[in-house]
């Protein structure tokens, strides 16, 4: 109420100096090799490490797992705690809040184009971006090669390639880290990298908490990964209790990594609301906003709002293994079902957060690549918020056999059919983008028009599961398996490399090959589809989840399968040359707007300064307006108007920005 | 790298309207044909082969909702399929006669369409709750787990339970109207109705007998009761579908539905022999506690209160 | 990757430095509230877990001999939480009619009452009469206090860093009057930083409220 009332009120600008920089004095970081990077964060990350490992072994007074092994829980979680917060200290997370302390200011970062920006803590989002193209890259093939060894294992029914116990390491391993990845696999790059500019923003809103949010999601990355030298956990990625209980070892990974990404989670989609809702361009009215953006910010609100209770189910779970509360220990006055309510009431729109988002990348590819405006704009904004509500109520479908709340099934059989109205949207949308279009078979299309055929599959099958009845056969094996495959695979992964072929000219400002980008999406698509299409049959005929033994009639789907995987696999191969190729080996420039794009991203200048813009763009119209004779410009940039406070700018500014935030 | 991308102003209509083929006509009748075909095909050809098959009451409605679910789901599969294959043949960009695609207000939103679209999909989904929703309540909980207090009951005069405890990592089952005898084979009467009673000792497991179309969680402590009604005779299969730990993969057993008269000298016959074995086991109770301290071995209902520090801790630990 | 192209070094016009500023001022004010939210779904799983496990009363260990945390402890963290929050909203009412160094000393005393808060929970945790696994009401409480303090500590941190940036900015030119109410962009963001601080506080008190009836009272 105060700042609407500031608001109005008529401001007199005395000093000329920014608003964030003059007067108090700043906090700044050195620069040069001397200052924060990788490296310190690493030597920080291994020093945490060794003190929080000694300090639980003092506090829990040499209790050990095993005799002599000198590992118990209380050593492990201190280890990892300490080893993340070292690993933030070390790459300079905590100055900020440390200096703030002592009230300095952030001064504004030194515009520098070296290549060592992006081994740093930095207040770009063009860098925080490609910071998290590159991470959720290495986190998306570390868990694929963790899957070529799943495959191998299934290879044959009997006899056996792995240990029961690496197997089912191998498995939790794999699911885990997807899981994690899928979070954060494209609010990171392509949400930090493009929403602001999309919405013609200059910055970010809180540009150190979206450093944060990328240098903690790494921090999850080593601590999922050190699970398998501690023995790996037997829980999968769901991490059930009691069986969590009595696991030792990996699981405190496992409950401290989801901790420290569902940080990570929650920062990046803070940052990223409050941006879309404050920062948006003097002229970016609701109904101009492009469609990825509204994906992004039905994302946020769920990153931010249900996340919350993945972090509290970690930390009972944590405090279940170190300060040996029983939460989830029913003996103990605990209950293991209270983990599978707070584990799914995330998990659901969790399961949205991976799903939007390649929604939203898909309504912006296709107008680019029919030359015709984005159909059904509105009914797809609405349906990604409808789908984003909704998806906080229907957590039980996951349970439908558990014995929990059996009489409510019927409600949850109904909101789980009903969620799938708003998502089927995307497929009026892209079909009425498709009507009568004049289609461009790119890349980037081919991945947005394979999401159409993966994703109806996943959809499809969706609405099986949620029948109870059908449920009863379904749960728990394979079918499950490839419906979520290809729904998050087949649609969340398919539209990010979709983004990424189209996004990454500009982002990278260098052209990626395009036979290489069409081999890599056959291969991609084909087996994809023929790796993951046998499981549904395969799992109607009796094959349950994270098994190492199987029906000897199962074998020839099973090995069909797995050698359509290893080719799978072998696709990212592909990928991985032509992105090292193109852009480091032998880059060929790209040019500015190399797909034709009306959208704002692609107007401003290549490669996009520090700024993103050399003045703060006035919006005109919405970025769709293919084929449209005289239709404007999506925005006025305002080059000509340097120095000059006149033009169509002047009104504009100020009435839009109280129009949108008063309250 | 960019063809010959269209510039947005440079439109121009392909030709006079009448020439413009009924796109919608066309499709729909390409759609009416392969869903005519195509889905009596897999109802009646397919259809009866769906797994779980026909072995119990659940089974046979599991298998009969799954075809009906197919059968709706298969002309939405295909309108979509039709679609797009039919767009991306006859509106490429390489094509000589593709349209130039038209913008403005027409091509962003059509009343008509969007409106058509949700109440198709709204009435689709909305049946199929309803149906599953039926469905579940006529058949008795389906043959899926319906915790400890289950509010849709089979009105059988006679319902034969047995208990299914879970434990890492093996089933072991035991009938309470024989006396509470425990036994690791799984035999049950043909043309009975049954009450599986799905616990577990230890994690939680998922009582999965495929061919009965049976699926229970096995939570400690919980006493997850499912129904069916076995019709045929033969062997099935029984996993567990819920990670339980190092064995998971190969926690599967198999089991029998056999003659009445069969299962019930079975039955009598073991119980006799099991008499001495059956003395040992804890009383037959539809949950079990393990002891506090773990080192008794033995596993206790729960009436004692545990609650004290000693209690609870065990001041007599085994010396590690 | 080297860029060299020479882009124009950022400069901003007077409109543009009103854009950022609203956009700034309204970034607090969006962010303080989602922070909110973040934050009532983080407790809310917490009493979750509480009317969860006491309904479900397992093996009746729910709260054998009604069991229950340190009165005495738990009853002097809530009436400091309680006065700090008091301090801090009246603080910022006596801002808003001219008097910063109310506010001020308001703050002040209440970093000191979060700090004393902080230090007692952890006491509080030495001094149970109860194992953290004998029962779900001891393990609800030991989430709860993790929770507590993290959010005392959140509340604590947020406040400190405003009173630490108003005494910085009291070093800039002071024309007329305190310089933390005049018009400068910094002192309205700094404004709505307060705004969304007092808020957070008035949160911190309507939780601890509910917590402290859900482990002392009922
Ligand atoms: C049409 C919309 C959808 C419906 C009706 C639907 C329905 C369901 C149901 C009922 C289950 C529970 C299956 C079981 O365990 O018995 C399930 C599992 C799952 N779904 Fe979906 N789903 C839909 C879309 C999605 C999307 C968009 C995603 C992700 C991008 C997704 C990911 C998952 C995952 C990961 C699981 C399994 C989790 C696990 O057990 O590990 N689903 N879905
Ligand atoms: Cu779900
Ligand atoms: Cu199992």
């Amino acid at each position: 109420m105060t700042i609407s009332a500031e608001r109005e009120s008529e401001v007199a600008y005395p000093d000329p100096t920014p608003p964030h920089a003059g007067g108090i004095q700043g906090w700044t970081s050195r620069p040069g090799w001397l200052s924060q990077h990788l490296g310190t964060a690493i030597v920080g990350a291994v020093a945490g490490y060794l003190i929080g490992h000694w300090l639980g072994n003092v506090i829990a007074s040499g209790y050990n797992y095993v005799a002599n092994s000198g590992v118990n829980a209380i050593a492990n979680t201190g280890g990892l705690l300490l080893g993340a917060l070292g690993w933030l200290i070390g790459i300079g997370a905590l100055n900020y809040p440390l200096a703030k302390m002592v009230g300095m200011e952030p001064a504004p970062e030194q515009e520098t184009t070296s290549w060592t920006r992006y081994f740093r803590y930095t207040a770009d989002h063009k860098v925080v971006g490609l910071q998290y193209v590159i991470g959720v890259l290495l986190f998306l093939f570390t868990g694929g090669l963790l899957a070529m060894a799943i495959r191998t294992e299934l290879l044959s029914p009997t006899s056996h390639v792995f240990g029961p116990g690496t197997y089912i390491s191998i498995v939790s391993e794999h699911g885990t880290m997807m899981m994690m990845m899928a979070t954060s696999a494209v609010v990171g790059p392509l949400g930090n990298w493009l929403v602001p500019i999309m919405i013609g923003a200059r910055r970010t809103a809180f540009p150190r908490i979206e450093a944060f949010s990328f240098w903690i999601f790494s921090a999850g990355y080593l601590v999922i990964l050190t699970a398998l030298p501690y023995g790996g956990f037997p829980t999968g990625w769901t991490g059930y209790a009691p069986l969590q209980t009595q696991a030792s070892g990996g699981m405190m990974s496992y409950l401290v990594g989801f901790a420290l990404i569902g940080s990570g989670m929650m920062a990046a989609g803070f940052n990223l609301a409050v941006t879309i809702v404050n920062y948006r361009a003097p002229g970016m009215t609701w109904s101009r906003v492009p469609i990825f953006v509204w994906s992004i910010l039905a994302t946020c609100a769920l990153l931010t709002l249900a996340t919350p209770t993945l972090v509290a189910a970690g930390l009972f779970g944590i405090l279940d293994h170190t300060a040996q509360t029983a939460f989830y220990v029913n003996e103990h006055g605990g209950s293991s079902y209270l983990w599978e309510n707070l584990f799914w009431f995330f998990g659901h729109p969790e399961v949205y957060i991976m799903a939007l988002p390649g929604f939203g990348i898909v309504g912006e590819i296709l107008p680019v690549f029919t030359r015709k405006p984005l159909f059904a704009y509105k009914v797809a904004a609405a349906g990604m918020v409808g789908v984003a509500l909704l998806s906080f109520f229907v957590w039980q479908h996951h349970l439908f056999q558990s014995g929990i709340n059996p009489d409510m099934r019927p409600l949850f059989m109904l909101t789980t059919e009903l969620i799938s109205i708003p998502t089927g949207f995307i497929f009026l949308v892209g079909m009425g983008t498709l009507y009568k279009a004049k289609i461009r078979f790119e890349v980037p299309m081919l991945f947005a028009l394979a999401l159409f055929f993966n994703f109806l599959i996943g959809g499809v099958t969706g609405v099986f599961l949620s029948d109870v009845p059908v449920n009863v056969t379904v749960h728990g094996g394979f079918f499950v398996l490839s419906h979520f495959h290809y729904t998050i695979m087949g649609g969340l992964i398919f539209a990010l490399f979709g983004g990424l072929y189209f996004w990454l000219p500009k982002m990278t400002g260098k052209t990626m090959n395009k036979k290489l980008g069409q081999i890599h999406f056959w291969m991609m698509f084909i087996f994809f589809n023929l790796t993951f299409f046998p499981m549904f049959i395969i799992g109607l005929l009796g094959q349950p989840r994270r098994v190492f033994e199987y029906q000897q009639n199962l074998q020839a789907l099973n090995d069909f399968s797995s050698v359509s995987a290893f080719i799978l696999g072998s696709s990212f191969l592909v990928f991985i040359a032509n992105f090292a190729w193109s852009i480091f080996i032998k880059p060929t420039p790209a040019p500015p707007n190399p797909w034709n794009s009306l959208g704002l991203e692609w107007q401003t200048a290549s490669p996009v300064p520090y700024y993103n813009f050399e003045r703060i763009p006035v919006v005109l119209t919405d970025p769709y307006r293919y084929g449209e004779e005289g239709a404007p410009p999506v925005a006025d940039l305002g080059e000509e108007l340097v120095g000059a406070g006149a033009g169509p700018r002047a009104g504009t500014s100020t009435g839009e920005t109280s129009a949108t935030s008063a309250e | 790298m960019t063809d010959t991308a269209p510039t947005p102003s440079a439109h121009q209509p392909a030709g006079p309207p009448s020439a413009e083929p009924r796109h919608f006509w066309r499709m729909f009748a390409i759609w009416i044909v392969l869903s005519a075909i195509l889905d009596p095909l897999f109802y009646f050809l397919v259809g009866p082969h769906v797994p779980p098959g026909t072995m119990t009451s659940s089974a046979a409605e599991n298998q009969l909702d799954f075809n009906i679910l197919f059968v709706i789901a298969l002309p939405v599969i295909l309108a979509v399929w039709v679609y797009l294959g039919y767009s991306i043949i006859m509106w490429r960009a390489s094509r000589k006669d593709a349209p130039e695609p038209v913008g403005g207000e027409a091509a962003r939103t059509n009343l008509r369409v969007q409106t058509a679209w949700i109440t198709v999909t709204s009435v689709i989904v909305l049946f199929l709750a309803g149906f599953g929703t039926y469905e579940l309540i006529q058949n008795y909980g389906a043959g899926g787990g319906q915790g400890p207090n289950p509010i849709w009951k089979p009105t059988a005069s006679h319902i034969l339970p047995v208990q299914v405890i879970g434990q890492q990592w093996k089933f072991t089952y035991r009938y309470p109207t024989y006396g509470g005898f425990e036994t690791q084979q799984l035999i049950l009467p043909a043309d009975t109705t049954i009450a599986f009673h799905v616990t577990s000792l230890d994690v939680i497991h998922s009582f999965w007998a495929y061919q009965l179309s049976i699926k229970a969680d096995a939570n400690p402590q919980v006493d997850n009761v499912a129904y069916t009604t076995t019709r045929q005779l033969g062997r099935f299969t029984v996993r567990c579908s819920e990670l339980c730990g190092l064995w998971h993969g190969a926690m599967y057993n198999f089991g029998q539905v056999v003659p009445k008269a069969q299962f019930d000298s079975w039955a009598r016959q073991t119980e006799l022999t099991t008499a001495a074995n059956t003395r040992l086991l804890p009383p037959f109770a539809w949950t079990y506690v393990p002891d506090a301290n773990g080192a008794g071995g033995g596993y206790y209902n729960n009436t004692v209160d545990p609650y004290s520090p000693s209690e609870v801790y065990g001041a007599r630990q085994p010396a590690s | 990757m080297t860029d060299t192209t020479t882009t124009p070094a950022y400069s901003e016009t007077p409109e543009e430095r009103e854009f950022e500023l609203r956009a700034s001022i309204g970034s607090y004010w969006t962010g303080g509230r989602l922070f909110i939210g973040m934050f009532t779904f983080l407790l809310a799983s917490e009493a979750f877990a509480y009317f969860y496990l006491r309904s479900s009363n397992s093996g009746q260990l729910w709260r054998p001999r009604n069991v229950t945390a340190p009165t005495g402890i738990g009853w002097s963290i809530y009436a400091v939480v309680l006065v700090s929050s008091v301090l801090v909203i009246y603080g910022q009412w006596r801002m808003r009619r001219g008097s910063v160094i109310d506010w001020e000393v308001a703050g002040w005393t209440a970093v000191l009452g979060g700090l004393v808060a902080l230090g007692l929970q952890i006491w509080q945790l030495t001094q149970l009469p109860f194992y953290p696994g004998s029962s779900g009401y001891a393990s609800c409480f030991i989430g709860w206090a993790v929770m507590n303090i993290m959010m005392l500590f959140g509340a604590t941190f947020w406040i400190e860093t405003v009173l630490a940036r108003s005494l910085r900015l009291r070093k800039v030119a002071a024309d007329d009057g305190p310089v933390q109410l005049g018009g400068s962009p910094q002192a309205q963001i700094f404004r709505a930083n307060v705004s969304a601080c007092t808020y957070f506080w008035g949160f911190v008190a309507v939780a601890s409220t509910l917590f402290w009836v859900m482990f002392y009272l009922i």
